[in-house]
């Protein structure tokens, strides 16, 4: 049996193919063709020619092959939460967006103003995703905000995942438009629940990239639906974590030219000393950062405005009015290489601030409490400092052999509100460096347990890092 | 605004767990849905619940003796952030050294606890309490 994998990103086609010997996979051929974006499935189809030997879809009905793709378009759909409560139920609408593979473009609190609602019409997010309140719990606030959205002109899928009391009247309230109903995110103040809302968003996302632009020619010609990529590496991140000896924890970082992902497996246990608040945190997470990006977002990076820019800018000796200069070189050109030393060091400036800054947001935070009986240590968020790997993915990491991520994680130990930062301190750092990634990712979804070996295989060891052999 | 759903935690740096448990436990088997966040509660973590809950009222512990400290500005708090009409109790070893219950009592209830128990308190008799204040804010 042959298994053939493509990721249509939004600048490459990618495919390899793969056969099972045993337990284990065997890379047989890859291919990558510029994306087609006026109609996909031309370069699809020619990467499949060139990973597959003969007849690709002669072979797909016959059975000898497998086919497996997923699809980035857009970078993710945009989706604008609103929620009732930031650190509660608008913090599980983030979640749940993240998770599906979307982007998050806007976030709401409490009551939608006029204003608010013009923001989202001048945006025009592709999902609105509506929460607040538990089950049985407050009603008034998801009631007011659907009116609004009711009276807007945004045309765009909707998304209610809140107090299931008032479903229904916000169904009828939403009736003019493309409404979905899903059970609550937070049914109950201390059991949050994103799945139903997270899937939503998913199979919307689905229904959007396959509209047009030749994903439907793919679809009827294979059989085979496609995923959203960041969707597909969350659960592969799962596969490695659940079925990899030794990688039941470490971090993934997938960088691009419009985003920075996390991925983290990683289970948070309680241990003495420390009192967790807040949300509970899931055992597999990503957070996608949509200002950090090497290309397309690499001027945002510039706009930073806390006191690690300014820092590192200064340690490395570099003007901000040279970086910008850099970056808005290539934003405008997002497919520039950098020539010469100087540009090599700003672009390795800004991978530096992207990393740094996708994995301090990423992480939790600590703080300690002086209580009566001495030191309390409080936690929010997940706690990583004691994470053993580190996996670096996307064309820029995937080649960057000298790059070390340690240094740029630890230009973020104490954020602004005295708390330190919970990011992995000392660790093994390991590159995909074939950014192998997103095509095992679609492999382990019909064979978990050798795509996950497979992509752990591939990985290039590089450094690895004590806190204090650097100190 | 919900009749049964109550929000329980105990304020500030304190790490007294026990009686948290026992009131869970009363308050529970009277037939109340108690959202409990368990020791070390800021005020805005038990805003945030209640909001969220649509909770009729907050039970605020405080045991370590630093009452006096955590509690207030509470009810100033709740009604910046829309909870006008919240009912608040405050219980357990509120302060610290002998003084006087009803002196306690006053102190707390002139902070806006509409209610203030000694330790010793039954919990059985603060349910049929909370019931009745929960409804007559309604
Ligand atoms: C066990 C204990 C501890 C344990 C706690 C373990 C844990 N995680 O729970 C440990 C050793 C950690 C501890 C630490 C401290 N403790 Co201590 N501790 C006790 C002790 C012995 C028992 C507490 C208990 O569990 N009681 C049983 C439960 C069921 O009762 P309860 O907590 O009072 O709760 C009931 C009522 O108060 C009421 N209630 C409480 N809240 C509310 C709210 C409402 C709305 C209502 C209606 C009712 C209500 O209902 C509850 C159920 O019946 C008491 C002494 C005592 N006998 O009470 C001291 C005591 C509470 N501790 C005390 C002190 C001073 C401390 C420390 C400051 C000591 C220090 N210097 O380090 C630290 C503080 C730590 C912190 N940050 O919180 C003092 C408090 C003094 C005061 N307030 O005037 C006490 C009273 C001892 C004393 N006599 O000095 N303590």
């Amino acid at each position: 049996m042959i298994y053939a994998t493509i990721d249509i990103g939004s600048t490459w086609t990618k495919g390899a193919s793969f056969r099972l010997v045993g337990d284990r996979v065997r890379l047989e051929r890859r291919a990558a063709r510029p994306t087609t974006v006026a109609n996909l499935s031309d370069a699809f189809f020619g990467v499949l020619s060139e990973i597959v030997a003969g007849d690709p879809l002669d072979q797909l009905r016959g059975g000898e092959l497998r086919l497996r793709y997923s699809s980035s378009a857009k970078g993710g759909l945009a989706v604008a939460a609103i929620g009732l409560v930031p650190d509660v139920t608008l913090e599980i609408g983030k979640l749940a967006a993240q998770s599906a593979g979307a982007r998050l473009s806007q976030v709401f609190s409490y009551r939608l103003t006029a204003s608010d609602v013009a923001q989202l019409e001048k945006r025009q997010p592709d999902i609105v995703l509506l929460a607040g309140g538990t089950d049985g719990g407050n009603s008034d606030y998801v009631l007011a905000n659907a009116a609004a959205l009711a009276a807007s002109r945004l045309d765009c899928d909707f998304v209610y995942a809140g107090n299931r009391e008032v479903a229904d009247e916000v169904a009828a309230l939403l009736a003019g438009k493309r409404l979905k109903v899903v059970p609550n995110l937070l049914p109950d103040f201390n059991e949050p629940n994103p799945d139903p809302a997270r899937d939503a968003i998913r199979s919307i996302f689905l229904d959007a990239i396959v509209k047009g632009k030749g994903l439907d020619v793919i679809m009827d010609a294979t059989g085979s639906e496609p995923v959203p990529t960041p969707f597909a590496v969350l659960e592969y991140t799962r596969t490695i974590r659940e079925l990899v000896p030794g990688w039941s924890e470490f971090l993934l970082l997938d960088m691009g030219g419009a985003t920075t992902d996390v991925y983290s497996a990683h289970l948070d246990t309680p241990s003495s000393g420390v009192i967790r608040r807040g949300l509970p945190e899931p055992t597999v997470k990503r957070t996608v950062e949509g200002d950090l990006g090497m290309r397309v977002s690499a001027q945002a990076v510039c706009e930073l405005g806390d006191t690690t820019l300014a820092a590192t800018l200064e340690a490395h000796n570099v003007s901000k009015a040279d970086l910008a200069a850099y970056a808005a070189r290539v934003t405008a050109h997002p497919d520039s290489i950098p020539t010469g030393t100087e540009e090599r060091r700003l672009d390795t400036l800004l991978a530096g601030l992207c990393v740094g800054h996708a994995v301090a947001r990423h992480v939790g935070r600590m703080t300690s409490v002086y209580t009566p009986e001495g030191e309390v240590l409080v936690q929010t968020g997940r706690d990583l400092s004691k994470l053993p790997k580190v996996v670096g993915s996307g064309g820029w990491l995937a080649k960057a052999e000298g790059f070390s991520p340690g240094a740029w994680f630890d230009g973020h130990l104490i954020d602004q509100r005295g708390r330190s930062v919970l990011a992995p301190r000392n660790f093994a750092y390991y590159r995909d460096a074939d950014y192998l990634f997103p095509l095992l990712a679609n492999l382990a979804r019909d064979i978990p347990a050798a795509a996950a070996r497979a992509g752990i295989d591939f990985l290039v060891a590089q450094e690895t890092r004590s806190e204090h052999a650097t100190a | 605004m919900s009749e049964t759903n109550v929000i329980l935690g105990v304020i500030g740096s304190d790490c007294h767990a026990v009686g948290n448990k026992i009131i869970d436990t009363v308050l529970t088997g009277e037939g109340f849905r108690v959202t409990n966040l368990g020791v070390m509660v800021s005020q805005d973590e038990f805003i945030d619940a209640a909001i969220e809950v649509g909770a009729g009222a907050i039970l605020v512990s405080s045991i370590y003796g630093h009452g006096e400290i955590d509690c207030a500005g509470f009810r100033g708090r709740c009604i910046e952030r829309g909870l006008e009409d919240i009912v608040l109790y405050v219980g357990g070893n509120l302060v610290i050294g002998k003084r006087d219950f009803s002196e306690v009592e006053t102190l707390f209830k002139d902070m806006g606890y509409d209610r203030v128990f000694p330790p010793t308190v039954d919990i059985k008799s603060v349910a049929q309490s909370l019931r009745q204040d929960i409804a007559a804010r309604q």
